[in-house]
């Protein structure tokens, strides 16, 4: 049992991680898709993603996986290494995805406990083939790279090459070497000598740079020398040492020079004129220089690839006026340091901290304390200091449940990505509100119902590219996928400029399929609408292959009614279909605001509120039966009174002894009468058990601060 | 395997014990299986409309928790809470539910052989939530039918109704 090697744990983090890598992954495609091509942040974070991908799934024996990541990170190592212009970035991101698409479906066979069966050859011929046209396109100066650019492929350059900073004892020196003529395998010589000086050196450059991968450079060691600089803290004795002189050396030439000389290297028109304004460089951005010059050279005196040295890679650093790219990598980062924990464990925690408020009142209010002459003033501050705590706790454990939808959202850029690449429709999806928070629970219910909509509305929504010309719509689809609170519920819309839902059509349809037995005028719109949501429904005449088989929309609907929330359709036919999911708050985080009412305490959302009032009597307007409304300035309100209108015993009779909350829902409004204001607070809601009896006008209940229920007041069921 | 024997001796343990308390003059009992905790009076919210009956709702450690009060429930005259005033909470087919009473007595063993049908006469309108009655060595027990008790036929109507 002890010497089996545990891969339960490391299976899970396998899984885990992976997954995490194949979104990242895929969000840095989608955010270049429209680019000409990646930038190099996105080709050295793919590149890292897939070596990192190869690794684990090495680790794992997983070899398809490992196979098919080692090709996309070979294409990637070219991209990087070669920068290669003409590059087919189309056909490129389509690969890329392909890749994402199977190394996905494996970890989920993966974690259904399937063996991970998928065939990757077909998709490693396709890379390969993607390889060798890039390399082609490269032109001429890259062709001589390509026989060792397999070797190159398995040397691990996950480092990055950045030159170490000069002290003020590093000097810089010029060494030239030259070898007798005939001398056979002199780029290994030279690199023998590169060898020997690395144990010194703190930086180091050379050229021709490719001495190891190309066998051709021994010829050009021979007509010209090796030509190498060093930044060391030695002395040239030290320096003619460490070479080895014994072998076919010629002559060695050690000058010491300038650090700017140094980080020009080798291109002497940059050393010329431009020594100032590197050395200026230099001071901002350590990194940029050497590479920025190498690549200099690499245009005026042929090939001069960045870096042949195994282990080393040397990236040009990140140019001034990138600074989005700069603010999208941190976006990264942050995105990183999440953790996944099993929400039992939360649930638990969450329990616990329940009972540790409990506990907090019963000590601070133990009759104990009640004694008379008592001095607690220290007691009192630890007191304070104690619910402080408990209280940031609360808080801090309700928030985190929730996550905001950014991740399902992202999902959804890929399916309008693919859906529209297939059906050649142009689609742009504009995402609102994706920080909106949603319990992680329903987070997993809707993903499937809203790829639904989105493909019903990339399919059967947005026009073919000639319907659009011929109305007076863009050219370019637009799709709107927005997220909000409202009416104490989380609403997600789905909204497309396309052709709309055909009315006739859809009767036509329920008719056929005997759905419908009424005349068309006895439905309205909406209930029109609704047919499409009935099993077996599809107005579209053949089935695609992304919908169209009338077994989606009652799916989603299925789905989402299983999570208690409901699907509205709205549509105007050649203006285009607005569904939007109203999604339960179940545990939904809201800002709600407290309010009192004759002894009990009530919130509602903070978005629901228009603002508060100090009324007086001669604003009241009475009405014979009973309703009252008030008149603010020169609005009238109808009036709700939270004591009457629940039955509660006791509250303020006198409007002037309260304040009333003026309340939105959907455009109606409403005066709510209430005692007081107690406080704005972050809450949780929860829903009220199914033992009582659903109340018009309370949607939920929450756990207040101190560990008292309050309940919610349901704008909607008020207004 | 063993989680099922563990079952079983639990459910052995459990058999012919009866939560009791104190309701008006009377002790009723509830089987110890239904029961979850014991807890002390704590604040109620009241939930508007509802059934008399239903006091509101509590928080036991972050689950909200449907309080009923039993005398109110019997239609007894409702009493003062005091610090002898508990909250026994049952778990009824999943359904938590936490029945207010006035005192808790104690935990007593009644034989299956000692528990008799209640008297049909006298047509005591409560006798609905009464299954049986125990005699302990102590008195008698009015043997509650937790299931009746809290999912009495009202509450089943209104429940249909919500659904639709």
């Amino acid at each position: 049992m002890a010497e089996e090697f545990n891969t339960e744990g490391m299976l899970d983090m396998f899984l885990f991680e992976s997954g995490q890598l194949l979104e990242k992954l895929e969000s840095i495609v989608l955010d270049n898709k429209d680019a000409d091509g990646f930038d190099e942040a996105a080709i050295n974070e793919i590149f890292r993603i897939m070596h990192t991908i190869k690794g684990s799934s090495g680790i794992m024996m997983y070899t398809n996986i490992s196979t098919i990541s080692h090709k996309l990170e070979d294409i990637f190592y070219f991209l990087r290494e070669s920068q290669p212009e003409h590059v087919p970035h189309e056909e490129l991101t389509g690969y890329i995805l392909d890749v994402s698409d199977f190394i996905q479906g494996e970890l989920q066979k993966i974690q259904d406990g399937e063996e991970p069966d998928g065939d990757e050859k077909d998709l490693v011929g396709q890379l390969e083939a993607f390889l060798k046209k890039i390399k082609g396109n490269g032109g001429t100066v890259q062709k001589h790279e390509e026989p060792e650019e397999k070797e190159k492929a398995y040397i691990p350059a996950q480092q990055y090459y950045i030159p170490p900073v000069a002290t003020e004892n590093s000097r810089f020196y010029r060494i030239r070497i030259t070898y007798e003529p005939g001398t056979e395998m002199s780029n290994i010589r030279a690199y023998t000598a590169v060898y020997s000086l690395k144990e010194i050196a703190e930086d180091l450059l050379y050229t021709p740079d490719d001495i190891i991968t190309n066998e051709n450079s021994g010829d050009v060691i021979l007509a010209e020398g090796f030509l190498m600089y060093v930044q060391a803290q030695a002395t040239k004795e030290d320096i003619l040492k460490l070479i080895d002189t014994s072998s076919c050396v010629n002559n060695i030439d050690i000058q010491e020079c300038s650090a700017e000389e140094f980080l020009v290297g080798f291109e002497p028109s940059q050393a010329e004129g431009t020594t100032e304004e590197k050395g200026k460089e230099t001071g901002n951005s350590e990194g940029g220089i050497i590479i920025e010059a190498a690549e200099e050279g690499s245009s005026a005196a042929g090939k001069h690839s960045e870096d042949p040295k195994p282990g080393d890679y040397v990236i040009k650093s990140k140019e001034p006026g990138k600074p989005k790219k700069m603010a999208k990598e941190q976006n990264q980062a942050a995105k990183q340091s999440f953790i996944s924990v099993n929400v039992e464990k939360m649930d638990l925690l969450m329990d616990l901290i329940g009972e540790l408020v409990i506990a907090e009142a019963v000590v601070l209010q133990n009759p104990d304390l009640k004694v008379p002459g008592l001095d607690l003033t220290n007691f009192q501050k630890a007191a304070a200091q104690l619910s402080k705590t408990t209280t940031e706790l609360q808080d801090a454990i309700m928030a985190m449940r929730m996550m905001p939808l950014t991740n399902t959202f992202q999902k959804m850029n890929r399916i309008v990505f693919d859906a529209s690449r297939k059906l050649g429709k142009d689609i742009d999806l504009e995402v609102v509100g994706e920080n909106t928070e949603v319990d992680k629970n329903i987070i997993e219910h809707i993903s499937d119902p809203l790829m639904h909509l989105i493909r019903n509305s990339v399919d059967h929504g947005i026009e073919t590219r000639e319907e659009r010309q011929q109305t007076d719509k863009p050219q370019r689809g637009k799709i709107t996928l927005e997220a909000k609170n409202e009416g104490g519920k989380v609403w997600i819309i789905v909204k497309d400029d396309g052709k709309g839902l055909n009315k006739h059509k859809i009767y036509e349809k329920a008719c056929q399929n005997g759905i419908a037995d009424r005349s068309m005028e006895a439905y309205t719109d909406r209930e029109i609408y609704s047919f499409i949501t009935l099993p077996g429904f599809s107005t579209k005449e053949k089935v695609t292959e992304l919908s169209g088989r009338g077994v989606g929309m009652d799916v989603v609907v299925k789905n989402i009614q299983a999570i208690g929330g409901s699907l509205d359709i709205e549509s105007e036919e050649g203006k285009g279909s607005t569904m939007t999911l109203k999604i339960p708050l179940t545990l939904a985080i809201i800002d709600g605001i407290i309010l009192g009412s004759a002894g009990s305490t009530f919130v509602v959302e903070t978005g629901a509120v228009k603002e508060f009032v100090r009324v007086t009597e001669d604003m009241m307007v009475y009405e014979p039966n009973g309703d009252e409304y008030i008149m603010i300035r020169g609005t009238c309100f109808p009036v709700v009174r939270l004591n009457r209108h629940f039955h509660l015993q006791g509250g303020g009779e006198s409007v002037e002894d309260g304040i009333m909350a003026v309340l939105e829902h959907e455009e109606k409004q409403v005066c709510v009468f209430v005692d007081e204001l107690v406080g704005e607070q972050e809450i949780v809601v929860k829903p009220i058990p199914s033992y009582i009896k659903k109340v018009k006008g309370i949607s939920g209940c929450t756990q207040l601060g101190d560990g008292s229920i309050a309940l919610i007041l349901d704008t909607g069921g008020l207004v | 395997m063993v989680d099922l024997e563990e079952k079983v001796q639990d459910e052995d343990t459990q058999r012919g014990k009866y939560m009791t308390f104190k309701s008006g003059n009377e002790y009723y009992g509830i089987g110890i299986n239904y029961v979850n905790e014991i807890i002390g009076i704590q604040k109620i919210t009241s939930v508007p409309e509802t059934e008399d009956y239903i006091k509101g709702l509590i928080n036991l450690r972050g689950k909200i928790v449907p309080v009923i009060d039993v005398r109110l429930r019997f239609r007894q005259e409702p009493i003062e809470y005091t610090d002898r005033t508990c909250i026994i909470v049952i778990d009824v087919k999943n359904i938590v539910v936490g029945l207010i009473v006035q005192t808790i007595a104690e935990v007593v063993s009644i034989d299956d052989s000692e528990i008799s049908p209640p008297p049909m006469i006298g047509g005591a309108s409560n006798n609905k939530y009464v299954y049986g009655i125990g005699k302990a060595a102590n008195g008698v027990k009015l043997l509650l039918d937790p299931d009746k008790l809290i999912n009495d036929k009202d509450v089943s109507a209104f429940e249909q109704m919500t659904e639709q």
